[in-house]
């Protein structure tokens, strides 16, 4: 499955993550992560690998997750200690509808990450999308990775500073990880000025047209899986908004 | 003591099937260690393993006595500082002075007492007029000899150096031998990785030279 034309795995990215926005039903959310994570299985999404970036996200899941959790104060309250409301029917949702939020856009990177880049972007001008804007997004899509390593880089470092990370309590950890992606954000930055100039230096966008040495072909089964998609989509879609 | 011991030790990485072996390394405190080798020899993974950011596969690792499986990495960094070759990627704060107050405010400690210990430590390796800049904005020689000040905040003890001497020019190298220097005179033990020859001929380090995985001098 990892030859299946890159434009049907992006259509498949697509509807996952408008579904992830869109959906705000407990049912259809955990319908769709589940849809998802059985489209990255087939589509040949590199589990392992995604394991462990999701081990490294774990404490920003969980932690995005128990803000929901904790904070939004609507709906049946479903625990409450000395007379205060802890946990909501509403909150407890809403938070868990966060992490599946995280968990598919994960599923559909760890899928793209796999996908041969320059297949992507010629099979994307073919359709008629500017190359400027195919190079864009696929160059973004590829930070995601080196985004993580210098995260966890980041939170070594600052274990080697003599932080045992499991003692600090979770209001200063709040702190903590937002004091961590300054440097991996500061960095990221930098690395996207320099790859502009880098490009602009070696002629990018010069010239208004581009030629394609591998043209990408659909088959019969990239058609069938572009007509299922949209079909699964638009019903998905029609029996949301009618429900 | 020795600082740091590795024995038997071997590291593979699960993809592109490089693979580490150290039979026997020990590195004491006070001393300087230059760990030579050419690119892709393992020198990296040698001081990742030093420090406990890797876990050996097979032998051990011992960090001032203990075992480095039974110690966080918080435990290490407690007696072990480690540059990284990026030091942005260890600087959290906004200012210099921050960012030496940084982890004495997170984990509660003695304000006034740190307060003084990070004036005392930017002061003496030249960064005192530098207190109130912006730490994205400093050299890199800067970042390193901050890294560094952070390091001895902590209390480290040993210190390993990621091609320190990579990117800086000749007054910024200058300042980093005089950091060192300082380092060594006050008892602590490091281990530099270093192509340079430069760093190799200025101390009478001991010499640790990798190739293609293997410690072989």
């Amino acid at each position: 499955m990892s030859r299946v034309d890159p434009r049907v795995k992006l259509l498949w990215v697509v509807l996952c993550t408008s579904g992830a926005v869109l959906f705000a039903r407990p049912l259809w959310m955990l319908g769709l992560t589940l849809f998802t994570l059985g489209g990255a299985l087939l589509l040949g999404a590199d589990f392992l690998g995604l394991g462990r970036r999701l081990r490294r996200f774990l404490p920003v899941l969980a932690m995005l997750t128990a803000v929901q959790i904790l904070f939004v104060r609507t709906g049946t309250p479903l625990l409450t200690l000395g007379g205060r409301v802890l946990v909501t029917g509403e909150g407890l949702w809403k938070g868990l509808a966060a992490g599946l939020r995280l968990v598919i856009v994960f599923c559909a990177s760890a899928v793209m990450m796999r996908e041969d880049s320059r297949r992507v972007i010629n099979s994307l001008i073919q359709m008629g999308v500017p190359y400027l804007f195919c190079f864009s997004l696929f160059a973004a899509l590829c930070f995601l990775p080196l985004l993580s390593e210098a995260f966890a880089q980041a939170l070594t470092a600052l274990q080697l500073r003599g932080v045992n990370l499991k003692a600090v309590p979770w209001g200063q950890k709040l702190r903590l990880y937002a004091a961590l992606i300054v440097p991996v954000l500061t960095e990221a930055l930098a690395r996207v000025e320099k790859l502009a100039a880098v490009m602009e230096a070696r002629g990018f966008g010069a010239l208004p047209r581009r030629t394609i040495y591998g043209r990408a072909s659909m088959g019969a089964a990239d058609w069938a899986a572009v007509c299922f998609l949209l079909v699964a989509g638009l019903t998905a879609l029609r029996f949301y908004l009618a429900s | 003591m020795t600082a740091i011991a590795l024995s038997d030790v071997v590291y593979r990485y699960s993809r592109g099937g490089f693979t580490l072996r150290c039979p026997a390394l020990e590195l004491a405190p006070g001393e300087l260690t230059l760990i030579t080798g050419p690119n892709g020899s393992g020198k990296t993974t040698l001081s990742k393993l030093m420090c406990g950011i890797l876990r050996p596969q097979e032998g051990q690792v011992r960090i001032f006595g203990h075992p480095a499986e039974e110690l966080s990495l918080g435990e290490i960094g407690g007696r072990v500082g480690y540059l990284f070759q990026n030091p942005s990627r260890q600087l959290f704060a906004s200012t210099v002075w921050q960012e030496m107050l940084f982890v004495p405010e997170l984990l509660g400690e003695d304000l006034p007492r740190a307060c003084g210990r990070a004036q005392e430590l930017l002061v003496r390796f030249g960064l005192g007029e530098l207190k109130e800049r912006p730490v994205q904005v400093l050299s890199r020689g800067e970042k390193q000899r901050l890294a560094i000040c952070t390091m001895l905040m902590g209390g480290a003890e040993f210190f390993i150096l990621d091609e320190p001497t990579a990117g800086l020019d000749r007054t910024s190298r200058e300042q980093l031998y005089r950091l060192l220097d300082e380092l060594l005179a006050q008892g602590k033990g490091l281990a530099v990785i270093s192509h340079s020859q430069e760093l190799a001929s200025r101390w009478r380090a001991r010499r640790v030279r990798l190739a293609e995985g293997r410690v072989v001098a």
